[in-house]
């Protein structure tokens, strides 16, 4: 279970469990934890709990609320956080949530009730888009292709992007598709397939390694890794 | 895949941490549907619960399929996904009470039914829906989660979700209770358009602007397209089943002029 520890000169002061849906964080003793520095305010900071989530909420207070050093008005506590309070630190622990996996699995929980949209329509308008939950430990390169023939001889593309299209939509085209593990150039549509050094690429994904030719649909390119 | 109005590709892939694929995927042509869904329980029992839901939605849309179509009342192909949601669901809850070992497992679902040029959408859960049109991805379901409602409460900004950890509690799901409320929507579909169907390890691990980057680049080759967004979450992480299905609305034989001659000929 999630919880919260109280410390200040290097001693630990008070253990506090998310186990309730709110912890009030504040100077005065009806706080749930009492941080007793003239810096925090008597109701300083709320520490609500949905789903998986805690949830840290400043109340609006004269010094404002700091985690890992940067000023927070609400924010999703994450694993080994550290929330200064003048000479107090609160770290919060989940090591549940460190672990992705377990929190992975599809499970049914009730919802929130507000003023939400009725179940049965689907709404029309475009919905805030939710960011995907990449982890940040995986690394792509940073590769190029530079134009070797015609008026744009020279000029080079950065392949920064999951997928570059090379060659003419609805013609000859091809895919140039960013991995971990390197590039890969595979074959879109049109009856001519890219070559590379010269040889067709046929039907499956090839690799592309430093110096590569590429020619598709009358471009020729050539390869090089970041 | 190919018909003369609609064109799929379809790709499940146990992602590259799990042990077992509790997702199931339908893309039938001829009744030109696509279902999808992600199941949850133990032991197995997810899976057991979309291959339940998926076959149950797919086996009751071919026998209501000739009752809609061109002449036929055009509210019906709504009416036809909401039955066979609601059949699927007794399906799944009966199994789950019958069984102890499948009791407590559920599935997400979504279903898209083209007919004509429309297309009819039913969804329970977080496996999404998207529409791919003039090179705009859009998002036509509302998620079932905690973390949908706790951004649409204002709880939580958009932009700060991705800290979240309430990414897989979905707050609605067949075969828990005895009835379930799905949310039905009927679209246009225009030639060109590319509907996506896809359980939460595709959306969770690859952003939209990546979907849409993908769907938009590849579409020509709607397989690739498939064999790229799976790729790419399992390159981000892969730590879900990945399931996507695409559906190409194609341009119609002859368009305007087969209308008329159509229209002269009757």
């Amino acid at each position: 279970m999630a919880k919260l520890v109280l410390s200040s000169g290097g001693s630990i002061l008070y253990q506090c469990f998310l186990d309730g849906e709110r912890v009030t964080l504040g100077r005065a003793p009806r706080n749930q934890v009492v941080i007793d520095d003239p810096g925090v305010d008597p109701e300083h900071a709320v520490v609500t709990t949905v789903g998986n989530d805690h949830i840290l909420e400043d109340l609006r207070s004269a010094n404002g609320t700091f985690v890992n050093g940067a000023r927070v008005f609400l924010h999703i506590l994450q694993h080994g956080d550290v929330v200064q309070f003048g000479t107090f630190f609160l770290r919060y622990l989940n090591p549940k949530a460190s672990a992705e996996m377990d929190l992975d699995r599809t499970m049914l929980v009730t919802g929130l009730h507000g003023n939400r949209p009725t179940p049965e329509s689907i709404p029309s308008a475009p919905q805030s888009r939710v960011r995907s939950a990449r982890p940040t430990s995986v690394h792509f390169p940073k590769g190029r292709v530079r134009t070797l023939e015609g008026v744009r001889a020279g000029e080079i593309v950065d392949l920064d992007r999951v997928v570059t299209l090379i060659g003419r939509p609805a013609d000859d085209l091809a895919v140039i598709t960013r991995r971990p593990h390197g590039y890969f150039i595979t074959h879109v549509e049109g009856r001519r397939r890219a070559r590379v050094n010269g040889r067709s690429i046929g039907n499956d994904a090839r690799v592309l390694r430093h110096g590569d030719t590429i020619e598709v649909a009358g471009q020729k390119l050539e390869f090089l890794p970041g | 895949m190919t018909s003369n109005f609609i064109e799929m590709a379809a790709l499940t892939d146990v992602g590259s941490v799990r042990q077992f694929n509790e997702d199931s995927i339908v893309a039938d042509l001829r009744i030109g549907a696509a279902v999808l869904a992600d199941g949850m329980g133990g032991h197995r029992a997810g899976e057991v619960a979309s291959r339940l839901a998926t076959r149950v939605v797919q086996e009751s849309l071919r026998t209501q399929r000739h009752r809609f179509g061109a002449a036929a009342d055009p509210h019906s192909p709504l009416r036809a996904i909401e039955q066979s949601i609601n059949r699927a669901n007794q399906a799944v809850f009966e199994a789950a009470q019958a069984e102890p070992a499948y009791h407590g497992m559920g599935t997400t679902l979504s279903v898209a039914l083209f007919f004509d040029d429309r297309v009819a959408l039913g969804h329970v859960g977080d496996s999404r829906i998207y529409r791919f049109r003039n090179g705009i991805l859009q998002l036509l379901t509302r998620d079932d989660s905690l973390l949908r409602d706790q951004i649409d409460l204002g709880l939580i900004s958009a932009a700060d979700a991705g800290a979240s950890h309430n990414r897989s509690l979905v707050t609605r799901a067949i075969g828990i209770e005895q009835h379930v409320r799905a949310q039905l929507h009927e679209d246009d579909a225009a030639p060109g358009d590319v509907y996506i169907l896809c359980s939460d390890g595709l959306n969770d691990l690859v952003d939209d602007t990546d979907i849409e980057l993908i769907v938009g680049s590849l579409r020509a080759n709607l397989p690739l397209a498939a064999n790229h967004l799976v790729q790419a979450a399992k390159d981000n992480g892969g730590h879900d089943n990945v399931s996507v299905i695409l559906v190409k609305v194609r341009k119609r034989p002859g368009g305007w002029f087969a209308r008329l001659v159509g229209w002269l000929w009757r």
